[in-house]
């Protein structure tokens, strides 16, 4: 299932504290620590269910994790 | 029977609520208003509850003061009244040592013993009480005791039964949230408000607990309760350090991995539901994902020491 930006900012209200109303497409997430590291492997794991694909170690990236974009960008390389 | 002073004067305060639901700001609002005193934590309703505890065994027979001094003729009324006037002799001493015509109590901790604390006030005094979301409750149940490095008996007793902190400070909330749920459903004189509505709004719920209180608001109170810290003593050590009414920490719980919220939600999920509030969403784990989260979790910790070489 293809991961789409609505479904990613409505999880991340869900999951976060974070105040979406005030990002944009390429805020940091992690860096900034508006995502802690729970709600970060909450992610991940919801990423896997979405894509049905396992994350590899080496995608555990800032470049495949760190805004929405990217985010975005790293589910569709992985939509099985 | 609804609550009147002996004296003819308007009937004590007593805020209840879980501990760091937000009683201390409610002090501080009372202490502020310039016809009532609220000293800070004095405890002295906890003590007239230890006063009053009695051994209960199978034979039915209580073993405590108020059966004790039965025999020797004194009637529960009276041992009530006298033990009523003691407590209460405190509070009116002090608000007219401040020169203020009400007093009110408020100490957190009371939760735990409300069926006594009942037992001695119902009738007597107006209760104000305050309910906040049992997860954030347990949370900063958990900053409470690093903060002091101990947990008071009244939590202690959850800790001994329940060995992870969190669950043990989610079932404490569960057990002073329902006892004051069941004294504010049950009773006219009592008031119920909710933290989070009191932080949203705080004029408007203020403005209902002193028409409960049959009390004037005035739009300066909030300013004068959050300008001044009322007098120092036990209470929430938080509260001194703002000086506006502070939303922060609403919603605190969501910031907790999903398998403590999961284990949490089954504990508290019933008694949120009870109180208003939305039940916190349960999606149980087994133990393939339990392992995954965990794979993960190291995983993430490798980036964010990736990310910390990279800098």
């Amino acid at each position: 299932m293809a991961v789409t930006r609505e479904a990613l900012l409505k999880y991340l209200s869900k999951k976060t504290r974070a105040d979406l109303s005030k990002i944009d497409d390429t805020t940091e997430l992690f860096s900034s620590g508006m995502v802690d590291s729970f709600a970060m492997v909450d992610l991940l794991m919801w990423l896997e269910k979405q894509t049905g694909a396992r994350v590899n170690p080496d995608d555990v990236s800032i470049d495949n994790l760190d805004s929405i974009e990217r985010i975005l960008a790293y589910a569709a390389s992985r939509k099985r | 029977m609804s609550a009147a002073s002996s004296s003819g004067t308007a009937p004590g305060i007593v805020v209840v609520g879980s501990p760091r639901s937000g009683t201390t700001l409610l002090r501080r609002v009372l202490d502020a208003h310039p016809n009532i005193a609220c000293p800070p934590e004095t405890y002295l309703f906890g003590a007239a509850a230890r006063f009053l505890h009695a051994d209960e065994f199978a034979a039915g027979l209580r073993i405590g003061v108020v059966d004790g001094l039965s025999f020797a003729g004194f009637p529960e009324d009276e041992v009530l009244g006298r033990l009523r006037g003691l407590v209460f002799g405190f509070l009116e001493d002090y608000a007219k040592k401040i020169g203020k015509p009400r007093w009110a109590e408020k100490t957190a901790f009371d939760a735990f013993h409300l069926d006594a604390i009942r037992r001695l006030c119902e009738g007597h005094v107006k209760f104000v009480c305050i309910h906040r979301h049992g997860l954030d409750v347990a949370l900063s149940l958990g900053d409470l005791v690093a903060k002091t490095g101990g947990y008071v008996d009244e939590l202690h007793a959850y800790m001994r039964r329940y060995p992870e902190p969190l669950e043990a400070m989610a079932r404490a909330w569960v057990d002073a949230a329902t006892a004051v749920a069941e004294l504010a459903e049950a009773s006219d004189d009592a008031l119920s408000l909710r933290y989070e509505d009191l932080t949203a709004a705080p004029e408007v719920e203020l403005r209902r607990v002193f028409e409960f209180l049959d009390e004037p608001y005035d739009e300066e109170l909030l300013g004068r309760a959050l300008a001044g810290t009322g007098g120092v003593g036990f209470g929430d050590w938080k509260t001194y350090a703002r000086a506006k009414v502070d939303r922060s920490s609403v919603g605190r719980w969501k910031t907790l991995p999903t398998p403590v919220q999961v284990k949490l939600a089954g504990i508290c999920n019933p008694t949120l539901e009870r109180l208003g509030y939305e039940p916190v969403e349960t999606e149980d784990e087994d133990a393939e994902e339990a392992r995954r989260r965990y794979e993960l979790g190291l995983l993430l910790n490798r980036m964010k020491q990736d990310k910390g070489e990279g800098e």
